[in-house]
């Protein structure tokens, strides 16, 4: 029997192709994302274990409460002398590792777009496993060492000047020294090194450091060692051997970079499910149209097990074929997206890829999987063929599953799939465990439409066909019944496009929503016409920018907002702003539930304004007190004098304090942005370009100085590349179904060679036939889309709700949409475009004596 | 193009034949394995005529149908509909004579499933996109005995019925020639008779030129000639008398 099934896809060989097409996409995102994470895990490992290959101990402060960037404030020097004083410490060094800029003299960065940028200080070759390719360490105030890609990237050579900014003014420096770890990138990060009390300076971190390295004399082990030098510190700091200081950094990278497998697994998902649906359809129908040869082979004797044994076969061998397509495809992609990436100057840092055994493991098990559940129904209506079926003509149709049946089924699906999505978004499940519940329940919700949708799509198909039938005359309205002959299949090819436009319109929405969400913040919350901000928004600026804002002619007030995380008890980490009390109100204007903008004035130590959110998660109310841990390892209490209303989009987050308080007690001295107020009657632009020339002179040519009109800009530019990226991996889902709506095409096609051979011999020219293919193609896809949108829609209009206290408002990008209908009616030209030739094609004389 | 195909086609004058065939030959495959279906068939088809064309299997009778209707085309020799040299014509303008020209009824019924009976008669004309002569439509629609049978679709109506289908669908474009590749061959005998009598009908009340090719002698019985093939070569050619002896005739030629 395997033989019959090897010589059936051996005799299909086009259709078994198309068909192991609908899996190699998902397979080749999921072995694509395997060989990706797999080989930058190992290269980051690789990084960290080359840099302690010489450090036997490190001392780190400990991460008290995870700050958005992962940053941990530094610690006090004093506690060096007390680790050189341990027994069996041969050398002790303590160093500073800071995000800052690095420029060449035109103030243009030398990084990639993308990547962050490191100030740091060199350590004493007895612990650097740093080399320096060309030049020597820097040893003077003015000197500074730069790695050697950064160096490359920005054009840089030794004895060239750079300029670095850290938490003040940019200096410039010379480079003497170009370095590099092992042969290995840093991803394109760039790291500058200069020496500890410049890096000090730079960072502002005098009198402090962010790590103490410690070479052992060789006496005892890094452990025992390890042991000693935490006996003499303090317990708020994290003293570690080299290698598990190392496995530590590694993994805080490994989760940090999760949720971008978690992403790609997400879109493979997706693909997956498409392609499912293709190949239940193409079982489903070739099973059908080969009635007649099951009936002969009952008749011979096969049993029912035999039977399915062979459909299922087949099933596997295709899952095998694709399984290996895509394994290939998917190093491929890996190898694409890692020089994508280079050629954007954020090289992953792996040299070769690693194709793990459970990346082939997994690539076989999910293809051969997914096309063994995709053939399971089918090859069980191959079971249901009577022998009788051998002498009957034409197709037969069977396993007619009863209408209550299937509402049933599709009832109970459905309802479980929005019981799950509804459990996440009011259970507040965060996470893995959500994305994974909402997927499921996603699931089932398509799964148990495409169900019901044989009887949905009658009417629906009458609907879209009205137009077509208008344009398209006799042909269109063939192609209207046609589309309807078999709804089951017709319902499942565009269940699979309906997959993927749903999901495609509710991003569309749902990124909508957000721009005019900001939008409408920045209308009507800032007060202030002009923001200051780091490069991109993502890194905060030196709270010297917003001083010398404050003085430039035309400016009436201004304030820097910084941002914190902090833990309140019963409520886990909560972002924490601060405000400068003096000016707040001129540039913010902010929705309160109780209290007023003064509030907002007489902030001090130990006050707090907190979100109408912590209000209720922690039940506090004015006059309230409440304990909260910082950063910096304090608790200061904090007394609620006011509650803002929800609707500020998170843009002060949970608590607002005032700016002295948030840099004694939450050990924050940068600003995140600051927001200029001009002084009433001039002109805006001019004070920004006034606000800009004195940054500029001043030697903070990083601060971005930004009117209202290019914020919003920037924000949208954001919001859109990501926008952009998730249509890219969704368009591999959309492709999947055009391919199910190619070869459901052809197989029908196939079906009606005798009724082609016909009308082409009453007179019917090979347009018309083309154009009947095409339309039944357009009409397919349309449904498809139309379901879709319906689906985005509801499901955008239903995340929006919960979001809605958060300031958040949907709009429906309606031009967008209709051009997602129109391009979904293009794309079914374009799936009709072999068929259709293909029927065009067709011999008279072979379609009518065809039998 | 249309119009010159109609011009064309009344250049043949009443008392000409409507279908003109000279020096048929058709070689299917090549070299050894070559096979001669026609071999010098010159043959003509009088206008209001019923011609049967029979012959034993693998005589070429089909072939000769196929050619004739434009469905093949010839390895040597050439075909005429109404003056028009078909031979040399390209798909689309085959295509446009098979619509304007051509009547077909086949052995299954080749109805499509999808449109009533009405639609599937007026599926000719509206191809073409040509408004239908209501008269002429209801006059065959009644003919054929399917006036109560309009809307039905084809899953809906029995052998015998869909076949009248198909022949008032070849009868309402009012072909120059009407070719019936054995429509009773998946009949049983009362709709066998039912079909060959309106075939008859159709000759005798509106002039119809009808070419069926059949190997059942009492349908070839219902035509005024009778044409048999043996070979790729014609070898008889008279009015057919009974089906008694059309059956004697078959029977020498094995």
């Amino acid at each position: 029997m395997l033989r019959l099934s090897l010589k059936n896809l051996f005799a299909r060989k086009w259709r078994t192709a198309m068909t192991a097409i609908a899996v190699v996409f998902g397979i080749a995102l999921v072995s694509g994302t395997y060989v990706l994470t797999d080989t930058t895990n190992e290269a980051f490992d690789d990084i960290f274990v080359r840099s302690n290959e010489r450090i036997d101990v490190t001392v780190t402060p400990k991460e008290q409460v995870r700050q958005f960037d992962g940053s941990v404030p530094a610690f006090p020097d004093r506690f060096l002398k007390k680790v050189r004083a341990v027994d069996g410490v041969e050398v002790a060094e303590g160093s500073v590792f800071a995000t800052g800029s690095i420029l060449n003299l035109e103030n243009e960065s030398t990084g990639a777009p993308f990547a962050p940028q490191f100030i740091s200080s060199g350590l004493a070759p007895r612990l650097s496993s740093v080399e320096y390719v060309e030049g020597k360490r820097a040893t003077g105030p003015g000197e500074a060492a730069l790695d050697l890609e950064a160096a490359k990237r920005g054009g840089v050579e030794i004895g060239d000047r750079i300029k670095l900014v850290g938490a003040g003014p940019a200096r410039p420096f010379e480079v003497v020294g170009l370095t590099q770890l092992g042969g290995a990138s840093f991803g394109g990060t760039s790291i500058a090194q200069v020496t500890l009390s410049v890096a000090q300076e730079l960072t502002d971190r005098r009198g402090r450091f962010d790590q103490i390295s410690v070479g052992g004399d060789g006496s005892v082990s890094a452990e025992d060692l390890r042991d000693r030098i935490a006996e003499v510190l303090p317990k708020d700091l994290l003293v570690e051997t080299g290698s598990e200081n190392a496995d530590r950094q590694a993994s805080e990278i490994r989760d940090g970079l999760s949720f971008l497998s978690i992403a790609l697994f997400a879109f493979a998902a997706i693909s997956l499910l498409v392609g499912s649906f293709v190949i239940f359809n193409v079982f489903s129908i070739t099973v059908a149209q080969r009635t007649r040869e099951f009936g002969m082979l009952r008749t011979l004797g096969s049993s029912r097990r035999q039977i399915l044994a062979t459909v299922l076969a087949e099933g596997i061998l295709i899952g095998l074929i694709a399984s290996g397509l895509g394994l290939v495809a998917g190093i491929g992609l890996a190898e694409g997206l890692s020089a994508l990436l280079s050629a954007l100057g954020a090289d992953l840092p792996g040299k070769s890829l690693i194709v793990a055994p459970r990346t082939i493991i997994a690539s076989f098990i999910v293809g051969i999987g997914v096309t063994l559940v995709s053939s399971l129904i089918p090859a069980y209506r191959a079971t249901r063929v009577p022998p009788i079926a051998a002498l009957s003509e034409g197709v037969l149709q069977t396993g007619r599953i009863r209408l209550w049946v299937r509402a049933l089924i599709s009832a109970v699906m459905g309802t479980a799939g929005v019981a799950l999505i509804a459990w996440v978004l009011i259970g507040d499940i965060d996470g893995g465990a959500g994305a994974a519940r909402i997927g499921a329940g996603a699931v089932l919700l398509v799964v148990a439409i495409s169900i019901f949708s044989p009887r949905l799509i009658q009417p629906m198909v009458r609907m879209i066909g009205v137009p077509v039938r208008a344009v398209g005359g006799l042909t269109g309205r063939l192609a209207t019944e046609n589309a309807l002959r078999t709804p089951s299949r017709t319902a499942v090819t565009s269940a699979a496009l309906m997959i993927g436009i749903a999901l495609v319109s509710f991003v569309t929405i749902f990124a909508s929503g957000l721009n005019s969400s900001v939008t409408d913040v920045i209308d009507q919350n800032l007060e202030g016409e002009i923001v200051l901000q780091g490069p991109g928004g993502f890194v905060p600026i030196p709270p010297e920018a917003a001083r010398l804002a404050g003085r430039a002619r035309g400016v009436e007030a201004v304030s820097g907002v910084r941002y914190g995380q902090v833990k309140v008890p019963g409520s886990g980490e909560r972002p924490i702003s601060s405000i400068e009390p003096k000016s707040v109100n001129d540039v913010l204007d902010v929705d309160w539930l109780d209290g007023s903008p003064r509030q907002l004035e007489e902030l001090s130590r130990g006050r707090a304004v907190i979100s109408q959110g912590l209000s209720q998660r922690a039940d506090l109310k004015v006059g309230d007190r409440f304990r909260v841990l910082s950063q910096a390892g304090t608790r200061p209490k904090l007394e609620v004098t006011g509650v803002l209303a929800s609707g500020n989009l998170d843009l002060l987050g949970d608590i607002v304090v005032d700016e002295r308080s948030m840099v004694r007690d939450f050990g924050v001295t940068e600003d995140q942005f600051a927001l200029v107020k001009v002084v009433p009657g001039s002109e805006v632009e001019q004070v920004k370009d006034r606000v800009a020339n004195k940054l500029d002179r001043a030697g903070f040519p990083t601060v971005e100085v930004l009117n209202q009109e290019e914020l919003k800009d920037r924000q949208k530019e954001q919001i859109n590349a990501i926008l952009a990226l998730i249509y890219v991996l969704l368009a591999l889902a959309v492709i999947v179904s055009l391919v199910g709506i190619v070869v459901t095409l052809i197989l029908s096609i196939y079906e009606r060679t005798r009724e082609l051979g016909m009308v082409r011999a009453i007179g019917m020219s090979r347009r018309q036939v083309r154009r009947m293919v095409t339309y039944e193609a357009v009409i397919t896809a349309v449904l498809g889309a139309v379901a879709g949108l319906i689906l985005g829609v509801l499901f955008a209009f239903l995340m929006g709700i919960p979001l809605e206290g958060e300031g958040f408002v949907l709009s429906y990008p309606i031009g967008t949409l209709a051009l997602i209908l129109v391009l979904s009616a293009l794309a079914g030209v374009l799936a009709a475009i072999y068929p259709a030739r293909k029927a065009a094609k067709l011999d008279i004389l072979e379609a009518i004596a065809y039998e | 193009m249309e119009a010159t195909l109609e011009q064309r086609g009344q250049e043949g004058s009443p008392a000409a034949p409507t279908v003109v065939a000279r020096g048929l030959e058709r070689v299917f495959g090549e070299g050894e394995a070559a096979v001669r279906a026609l071999d010098g068939v010159d043959v003509q088809f009088e206008r209001g005529r019923f011609t049967s064309i029979m012959g034993p299997s693998g005589s070429g009778k089909s072939t000769l149908m196929h050619i004739l209707a434009g469905l093949d085309r010839p390895t040597a020799g050439t075909v005429e509909v109404e003056g028009i040299e078909i031979t040399g014509l390209d798909d689309r303008e085959l295509t446009e004579l098979r619509r304007d020209k051509l009547g077909f009824v086949f052995q299954f019924f080749n109805l499509l499933p999808v449109l009533t009976a009405e639609e599937n008669i007026l599926l000719p004309l509206t191809i073409a996109k040509r408004s239908p002569d209501r008269d002429w439509v209801d006059l065959v629609i009644d003919r054929v005995g399917l006036a109560d049978r309009r809307e039905h679709r084809p899953a809906e109506l029995s052998g015998g019925q869909q076949q009248r289908v198909a022949v008032a669908r070849a009868l309402v474009t009012k072909p120059a020639v009407l070719f019936a590749d054995e429509p009773t061959g998946n009949l049983d005998s009362k709709s066998s008779v039912d079909v060959l009598e309106l075939l008859r009908g159709a000759v005798d009340e509106f002039g119809q030129t009808v070419i069926m090719v059949t190997h059942e002698p009492d349908a070839a019985a219902h035509g005024d000639r009778l044409i048999a093939l043996r070979d790729g070569r014609l070898v008889h050619d008279a009015p057919p008398v009974s089906a008694d002896a059309v059956i004697e005739l078959l029977k020498t030629l094995g």
